[in-house]
């Protein structure tokens, strides 16, 4: 500033539109809150809430056999053959029994993984333990999917190791599909129960120790109580992941199907939005169900 | 994934209602028209991939870019996988013409989405074959829907080093498929309950089925029940025919259903042989058809005619493996191009039971039974897989 | 200590993490019922030493003997040792009481006997009220109580403290040596006891190892350590002294050699006496029970200590040092 009385000319400047926004938002801190919110608020409601009611009302339209088209209304005829039909309490009980298989697998592999990662590694392994973890993370679902395909094929490496001592590939199956899925959302297990087992301070492992408890009373008494939040976290992702797929069980699932191909088939081969609507519902509830019985552990904040 | 499910969900229901609201006045898709105007600019067009080819796929393959020139109308081309996307998709009024095969057409007639033809204003449909005109999934009430794209046969095919002895028939995917337990394979969609209905067809007399898509309750039962039975030896179901070709290649699927162009991209080593079965086959023949809400109607009209015109007709067909529309086609693909696909074979042709729409109203003639509708065998599908 | 077996030897214990070593060749007895401190500043080895008898960390050369008993190779639970952490380790998903009772669980003791010795651990720190609280609903020094009775409850020969009293405030601090040293006379057991602090130490301690680079630089008595420094180390890092180098030596007595001078040694007067040299006040740091003077003698800069605050900044004063109490380095 040229002027030697710098003070006074900084205090004659008109203060610019933005700086009297400011200053006005400075002393409303309700107001600054308020408009700092209604961009998410406003996604929130209208993409999110909205999108899960409009699949609920939909749920009771009817859909005109010949045509395809929508017929709004309210029926209760989707919801009457979801209980009625075999076809449908089959596969929902198919689907929740691979989702709850492949949440055990995975929460036991991962525990071995996370506790090396968390106590023992050295912070350089553990960096690149965390890296290759991650890493299968960027890599496309639809490839990795297609990467088991061919894993799991007649002339895949699985055969070929498993023919030499009299087992063989498990192929294209519930079995193959169940592995697959394990294998893609080990990294969602891993973490958070790597996460909660490195809040675990060492020296407490080390206290238990020094008190005299051995290997596993340690693990049972201490790390399970306190990383329990971290596992459930984990299985809400394993678990809901695994309810809603559809894809993988049609890459490397052979002939079956699950909930989310009944949900595929209905607004794909049949046109039948409500129909799908209803289906789409179940894993919805189941998961609503298991998250409220999980929300005491407070594994809700590990998310 | 659930919430871009949910937002799929919504976004289709979304259109779906607009559609309903587009389309409930107009239920014969309105008239025809008498004469042709002025090109419009552009022209919207929806079919399975490589029917409309602009050269970006890969540039020696582009049929579209000289008829843009010839016309001055632009295309836009959408791709859909399988039929009931292309009803969905076609629903939302955004396109002039879509290439249908015949398990759509009907649904599409019935709903009055596209309108009737005035085959006068398409030269080139006088050279198509006789056999594909006036058939019940292009023509209904003597009005015209749909000019021919190409067609073909659901084929039998079969891994030669496993499916000995090489089968004639198609009892090796029905009584006989637990000889290859786990490694058949079958076409992922309701219409494939044709194919067993036809197999009942020859081997079932007693059930009086004269059409495979005209299926009353029982008719449709024992169908539904060969294909269960079919299910248990089933390894796993195709739609997406890369997947057809790459199970084919390791020997997980060595018997099922198949189409020529699958038969053509299989690796020579994998020893896999394609045949039509003495049963003959169900098959398909698309049909160009253009939309009762077309915003280009005259540029509709020129694409219908171009695509049937023998150079375009020899080029889309070839690309996509299957049979031209019109014989003049011939001259124009490699060499043995309509030899591959059988052209022409009118022996071959009078065994392709081509796909279409099943509706209440028996397309036997039947008058005192009601036959099974598409819903009907949708749900069916689902069952069969379980 | 003397003649029966000692409560803990080493014997040639080396440590080295990667290239560093932390503890070198370190022989050293402890003496049942002992309260023996290691002192040292931060990264001198002392906590490793420990965290080797507690069994945390396993030596790379060496051994550690319990009462006689080599047990170098056994797991902590294995060791008849227990250990209160810098910050303590309670268990945060339990309380109290099962924190206290945790040890006794481990070892399949009955309910009745464990409720009644974890009530008398209780009452032994004074907290059997708290009993049903959590860890975080206590305060710091309480949390201290419960690491210790945690510890006691078990019985161990030894008691391995950790800077166990590093997070507490100055006035907590004091109540709380008073506690322990009460403690180890009731319990007659062996304690050792990690600081870094010397005052602490001093207090505490019948016998203290100092520490400086992974080995004991000099072990002893309080006592020996204060008035008879080894080393110039020991010289400063117990209590105050000042370090005369063999040039400032020379000048000021006449001896050659480094020798060491504790501040309470020099005397300050504004007279003159016998054998006095002048020197100009250079700093007074009041030290509420006495004021510590830094007294510039020609360049050398002497501590003195005294009693009152009767001395100012730039005042002329003459200083008495008896060469008897130099300690030589």
């Amino acid at each position: 500033m040229k002027s030697n009385s710098g003070a006074r000319v900084v205090a004659k400047v008109e203060p610019t539109l933005a700086h009297r926004i400011s200053t006005k938002l400075y002393s409303k801190p309700k107001l600054r809150l308020q408009l700092l919110l209604s961009a998410p608020v406003t996604w929130l409601g209208l993409v999110y809430i909205a999108a899960l009611l409009a699949l609920l009302v939909t749920a009771f339209f009817t859909v005109d056999s010949f045509t395809g088209n929508l017929t709004p209304g309210f029926s209760l005829e989707n919801f009457a053959s979801l209980f009625t039909n075999s076809l449908y309490s089959t596969v929902t009980f198919r689907t929740i029994g691979i989702a709850l298989a492949v949440t055990v697998v995975d929460v036991l592999l991962a525990l071995p993984i996370a506790f090396y990662m968390a106590k023992v590694a050295s912070p350089r392994a553990r960096g690149v333990l965390v890296i290759s973890i991650l890493m299968p993370l960027w890599a496309s679902y639809l490839v990795k999917a297609y990467a088991w395909r061919s894993l799991l094929s007649n002339v895949g490496i699985f055969a070929w190791l498993l023919r030499p001592i009299g087992l063989d590939t498990p192929g294209y199956s519930l079995l193959g599909a169940g592995i697959t899925l394990g294998y893609l959302w080990l990294p969602y297990v891993i973490l958070p129960i790597y996460a909660s087992l490195e809040k675990v301070p060492s020296n407490l492992l080390e206290a238990s120790s020094d008190l005299g408890a051995k290997t596993w009373p340690t693990l049972r008494r201490i790390v399970f109580p306190l990383i329990l939040p971290g596992i459930v976290a984990g299985s809400i992702f394993s678990f809901s992941l695994t309810l809603g797929d559809y894809i993988t069980i049609n890459i490397v699932g052979g002939a079956n199907q699950m909930l989310g191909n009944l949900v595929y088939s209905n607004v794909g081969v049949a046109n039948n939005l409500p129909m799908a609507a209803a289906i789409a519902l179940v894993p919805v509830l189941i998961m609503f169900g298991y998250l409220s019985a999980v929300r005491r552990t407070g594994a809700l904040d590990n998310l | 994934m659930r919430i871009t499910a949910t937002v799929k969900l919504l976004a289709i229901g979304s259109a779906a209602m607009l559609a309903l609201s587009g389309c409930a006045s107009s239920n014969n898709g309105g008239d025809m028209l008498q004469s042709l105007g002025d090109n419009e600019k552009t022209v919207s067009l929806l079919g399975w991939p490589g029917y409309a080819e602009d050269g970006s796929t890969d540039p020696a393959y582009d049929w579209v870019t000289p008829f843009e020139k010839e016309s001055g109308c632009n295309v836009t081309f959408k791709p859909y996988g399988t039929s009931d996307e292309a009803i969905t998709l076609f629903k939302t009024g955004d396109y002039d013409a879509i290439a249908a095969s015949g398990d759509a057409t009907l649904r599409l007639i019935a709903a009055g989405d596209v309108q009737p033809l005035n085959t006068a204003l398409i030269p080139n449909y006088a050279g198509v074959y006789e056999f594909l005109k006036n058939r019940d999934f292009n023509t209904v009430d003597g009005k015209t829907y749909g000019v021919p794209h190409g067609y073909g046969a659901n084929l039998l095919m079969y891994n030669t080093d496993v499916v000995k002895p090489a089968p004639t028939s198609w009892s090796v995917v029905f009584d006989g498929a637990s000889a290859y337990k786990g490694k058949v394979t079958a076409y992922d969609s309701p219409i494939y309950i044709a194919d067993a209905a036809l197999y009942l067809m020859k081997h079932n007399t007693d059930l009086g089925i004269t059409n495979p898509y005209a299926l009353d309750e029982t008719q449709l039962a024992a169908a539904v029940t060969l294909l269960k039975a079919q299910k248990e030896n089933v390894g796993e179901y195709w739609s997406d025919y890369l997947k057809s070709i790459q199970s084919f290649t390791t020997g997980d699927s060595v018997v099922g259903t198949t189409w020529q162009v699958i038969k053509n991209y299989t690796p020579a080593e994998a020893h896999v042989e394609a045949i039509l079965p003495s049963e003959g086959a169900t098959g398909w023949s698309d049909s160009w058809m253009i939309s009762s809400k077309a915003k280009s109607p005259n540029c509709a009209y020129a694409w219908l005619n171009y695509i049937d015109s023998p150079k375009a007709n020899a080029a889309a067909t070839e690309y996509f493996g299957e049979a031209p529309a019109t014989p003049d086609a011939c001259q124009y693909g490699s060499a043995d191009f309509c030899a591959t696909y059988n052209a022409g074979d009118t022996e071959f042709e009078k065994q392709i039971w081509y796909w279409t729409t099943p509706i209440e109203k028996c397309l036997d003639g039947r008058t005192d039974v009601k036959c099974t509708d598409y819903a009907a065998w949708t749900q069916a599908w689902l069952e069969i897989k379980g | 200590m003397a003649t029966s077996t000692p409560a803990i030897s080493l014997k040639g214990l080396s440590k080295s993490f990667g290239k560093i070593a932390a503890v070198k060749d370190l022989n050293l007895d402890i003496g049942a019922g002992e309260f023996f401190s290691m002192l040292g500043p931060s990264g001198s080895g002392k906590t490793t030493v420990l965290r080797m008898i507690a069994g945390f960390e396993l030596p790379t050369a060496g051994t550690v003997e319990l009462n006689g008993e080599d047990v170098t190779q056994l797991a902590p639970f294995d060791r008849d040792v227990n250990t209160v952490f810098q910050d303590y380790a309670l268990f945060g998903h339990m309380s109290v009481f099962e924190n206290v009772e945790y040890g006794l669980r481990v070892r399949k003791i009955s309910k009745a006997e464990r409720k009644r010795k974890v009530m008398e651990a209780l009452d032994t720190v004074r907290l059997a009220d708290l009993a049903d609280r959590r860890p975080s609903q206590l305060s710091g020094g309480q949390r201290q109580r419960i690491a210790l009775a945690r510890a006691i409850v078990v019985e161990p020969k030894v008691l391995l403290l950790d800077e166990p009293l590093g997070a507490l405030d100055l006035k907590l601090r004091e109540q709380m040596q008073i506690e322990l040293k009460q403690l180890q006379r009731q319990l007659a057991i062996t304690f050792v006891f990690v600081t870094h602090d010397q005052e602490e130490a001093l207090t505490l301690s019948d016998r203290i190892a100092v520490f400086n680079n992974g080995k004991i630089e000099q072990l002893g008595t309080p006592q020996d350590l204060y008035e008879r420094p080894k080393s110039e180390f020991v010289a400063g890092f117990v209590g105050t002294s000042n370090i005369f180098t063999e040039k400032e030596s020379t000048a000021l007595f006449g001896k050659k050699g480094r020798f060491a001078l504790r501040p309470e040694k020099v005397t300050v007067s504004e007279k003159k006496k016998t054998g006095s040299i002048s020197g100009i006040i250079a700093e007074v740091i009041y030290l509420g029970s006495f004021t510590r003077l830094i007294i510039d003698v020609s360049g050398i800069h002497i501590k003195a200590t005294v009693p009152t605050d009767v001395f100012h900044r730039d005042q002329t004063v003459q200083i008495n040092m008896s060469a008897a109490d130099l300690v030589a380095l």
